[in-house]
């Protein structure tokens, strides 16, 4: 019954190197997974820096759009204005109206222009207060987090 | 040999072995060493700073959706002092394009305060202006090639809005207008300053651009839709302008509104100024009251206040429209004698009469006859004395004076009752007689349409601020003085609509007297009668051609009358009458 291990024994005895081997192999293995968590890191850092550039350049992009969008509506009120409109209304001919030139006429259904209405179908916009934690937590803060949680538990 | 070999990897792998505990032990130590903690809290100190987020302010458009006030892009030009190659290129394109002295500017960009990195040479820069500034950098960088520098290297240019004004000066005295600070003064600009401007939002973002961040949701400011009719602002502006040089006014205004709500739909100042320059107000104005009048500026408003008067005697059931007198002409009260406009006695007169003619020797008798309790308790009722409540900032109070003041004698019974020795603001007249126009209901005058926030509309509701007399009061002084307009052929009449209204002419007090020479010569009226949609006031400051409200403010009165049915689509009473028939 004994003769297995004495045969295993003596195995290992004529070839030490198994046990090396053995040590070399599960160092490597180590090596690797470390190896892997780094480039997951990595690449989670890496995709959470571009998340955040583009944030960035976006929230420019609307800033400038804002701006443009203002400037328009102010040049397009200028243009439009009561001493630019009667300016040109009088270069092209036109006067203004007199009670006696007003002729009125009954017209059904008609309904009168109701004041200005700005109201906006779209819903409002929601907080962006809301990322996610995955979105702008690294590796190790998630780490950190666990840990102290755990520590409060 | 082979235990050689296995002894010399030994020996190397303990090598290596205590060479990288050493750099464990040495990283271990670093990391732990006093000055470690010196340069985490340096790197901590850096790594986040607090940004505040300001809103943009909201715009304000006039009931029809014409812009009034909104924003503009203008710029911060600057240098960055540790990029300036060439500071003479920057002073000169700068002094040159912006009209800065050369060198001042030189000397500032050379002697900077003391630990600066970046500094403003000049804010608030046109964008044209700062366009060429920018494209002057991009062609000398062009120029300088891609190893080089370009002159303006360390010129920065930092966009930022500004409020603009696009209609200049049209209702300045009703927008105000905000300084480079962003603070609101006067006008809508002041009384909605914290709504218009929103709420600055602060958070602390990390300095690491490859950090992502907490985006600060910053709504802009409350956006404000007014009652004001763009175009009938114009046109009341216009309107007013003339009357001064027609009838050589120093100053007047002209105010429409709604009476069954108490919209403002114009209110034109002689006195404006163009909001983009508003730094010239003090050029402009010689006070605070100068930029608002109809609210701002108290004064006797003579004649009109006779209509408040009769709506008292009205309903205290003292008179009735066909109650008559005797008028001889002058009356004694508080042992001083009142006599009429004209020192001439009318005789026998009734009540339409009495208005039709504005006879003060009538007034007194009915404010005697009611007594001096109720006579103040309607004046009270009527809002003399109060604020309006209107939504503009710097609105006076005005000043009625009551028995047991100490500056109240028995004679201010008499002359109160046709607006002399009484204190008040166009926009408290409006008020006040609106509860006529308004089957007995008095309005709170108001500029405020709706808000606009996040998308949604807030529409203001009408305010009314009590029913100092009855409904039939109303209706029947509506219709008295309908008549007496009529039965004079006033210069107030508007051809096609049927009008109610009263000219008032008041003497100025001067040092303590009434001046003879100098008058408020004033109008208030409203129509169509029947359905009343405007109230206009004309109030004209010392007119020279003639002293009398009836030959100054009425005529303006029916001009703007006949201006304001026009825009305000508004058919005369014979076509309306036949839409309510069919």
């Amino acid at each position: 019954m004994n003769i297995p291990n004495i045969n295993l024994i003596h195995a290992y005895r004529i070839a030490p190197w198994r046990i090396q081997r053995q040590w070399i192999g599960n160092a490597l293995l180590l090596v690797v997974i470390l190896a892997m968590v780094a480039a997951l890191y990595l690449n989670v850092t890496s995709r959470t820096a571009i998340a955040g550039r583009e944030i960035q350049d976006l929230m420019n992009a609307i800033a400038i759009s804002q701006q443009a969008s203002s400037d328009l509506q102010t040049q397009l009120a200028s243009l439009t204005s009561s001493v630019a409109f009667e300016t040109r209304a009088r270069e092209l001919g036109f006067r203004p109206i007199q009670p006696e030139d007003l002729e009125y006429l009954i017209v059904p259904g008609y309904v009168a222009p109701q004041p200005l209405n700005l109201s906006s179908n779209t819903a409002p916009q929601l907080s962006a207060l809301t990322i996610p934690p995955e979105y702008n937590q690294s590796l190790l803060d998630w780490l950190d987090e666990r840990i102290s949680s755990r520590r409060i538990q | 040999m082979r235990s050689q070999y296995a002894r010399r990897v030994q020996v190397l792998a303990g090598a290596m072995l205590l060479i990288a505990l050493g750099i464990v032990v040495q990283l271990t130590r670093i990391q732990n060493s006093p000055e470690a903690a010196v340069f985490r809290q340096q790197a901590e100190n850096y790594a986040y700073e607090w940004k505040t987020f300001y809103p943009n302010r909201g715009e304000i458009y006039d009931r029809n959706g014409r812009l009034l006030a909104g924003q503009k892009t203008v710029y911060e030009i600057g240098v960055d002092l540790n990029t300036v190659t060439d500071p003479h290129a920057i002073a000169f394109a700068v002094s040159r394009e912006l009209g800065l002295n050369y060198d001042n500017l030189m000397n500032v960009i050379q002697n900077p305060p003391e630990g600066i990195s970046y500094l403003v040479l000049a804010d608030f820069v046109d964008a044209q202006k700062a366009l060429n500034l920018q494209e002057l950098k991009r062609a000398l960088q062009e120029q300088a090639g891609t190893s080089g520098l370009g002159g303006l290297t360390g010129l920065q240019f930092k966009a930022h809005p500004q409020r603009s004004y696009p209609e200049n000066a049209l209702a300045s005295n009703i927008l105000g207008f905000v300084n480079r600070e962003g603070k609101g003064y006067f006008g809508i600009e002041e009384n909605y300053d914290n709504l218009l401007a929103g709420n600055p939002v602060t958070v602390l973002i990390p300095t690491d651009p490859n950090k992502a961040y907490e985006i600060p949701r910053v709504p802009d400011g409350t956006t404000m839709i007014l009652t004001i009719n763009r175009d009938l602002q114009a046109a009341a502006e216009d309107i007013l302008d003339n009357a001064l040089l027609e009838y050589g006014a120093q100053d007047g205004t002209i105010v429409i509104m709604n009476p069954q709500n108490g919209e403002l739909l114009a209110m034109a100042v002689s006195r404006r100024m163009d909001l983009n320059n508003f730094w010239n107000y003090g050029t402009v104005y010689n006070n605070a009251t100068e930029f608002n009048p109809v609210i701002s500026k108290t004064y006797e408003p003579g004649s009109v206040l006779k209509i408040l008067t009769m709506a008292a005697a009205l309903d205290t059931n003292t008179v009735t429209p066909n109650t008559t007198y005797l008028d001889t002409g002058s009356v004694l009260i508080g042992g001083v004698t009142i006599q009429n406009w004209d020192r001439n006695p009318w005789g026998i007169q009734n009540m339409i009469g009495c208005l039709q003619h504005s006879l003060n020797v009538c007034m007194v008798n009915l404010s005697t006859q009611m007594g001096a309790t109720n006579f103040y308790n309607y004046m009270d009722a009527f809002g003399l004395g109060h604020l309006t409540g209107v939504d503009l900032a710097g609105e006076s109070a005005g000043r009625l004076k009551v028995p047991g003041d100490a500056d109240w004698y028995p004679v201010d019974l008499g002359t109160n009752s046709f607006g002399q020795g009484v204190a008040v603001t166009p926009i408290q007249m409006m008020a006040a007689v609106s509860a006529v126009a308004n089957d007995g209901r008095m309005v709170t005058p108001h500029v405020l349409y709706a808000m606009v926030r996040d998308g949604r509309q807030y529409d203001v509701p009408a305010q009314f601020s009590g029913s100092p007399i009855s409904t039939q009061t109303a209706d029947t002084l509506t219709e008295m003085l309908a008549v007496s307009l009529e039965s004079e052929s006033s210069l107030a009449l508007v051809p096609g609509y049927r009008v109610a209204g009263k000219t008032g002419t008041a003497q100025i007090p001067v040092n303590g007297f009434y001046d003879g020479t100098q008058t408020n010569a004033s109008f208030i009226g409203w129509g169509p009668v029947d359905d009343p949609q405007f109230m206009i006031y004309v109030w004209l400051e010392r007119p020279t051609t003639s002293p009398w409200g009836s030959e100054t403010a009425a005529p303006v009165f029916s001009e703007m009358a006949q201006k304001t049915v026009i825009l305000l689509d508004i058919p005369p009473d014979f076509i309306r009458q036949q839409i309510a028939s069919q």
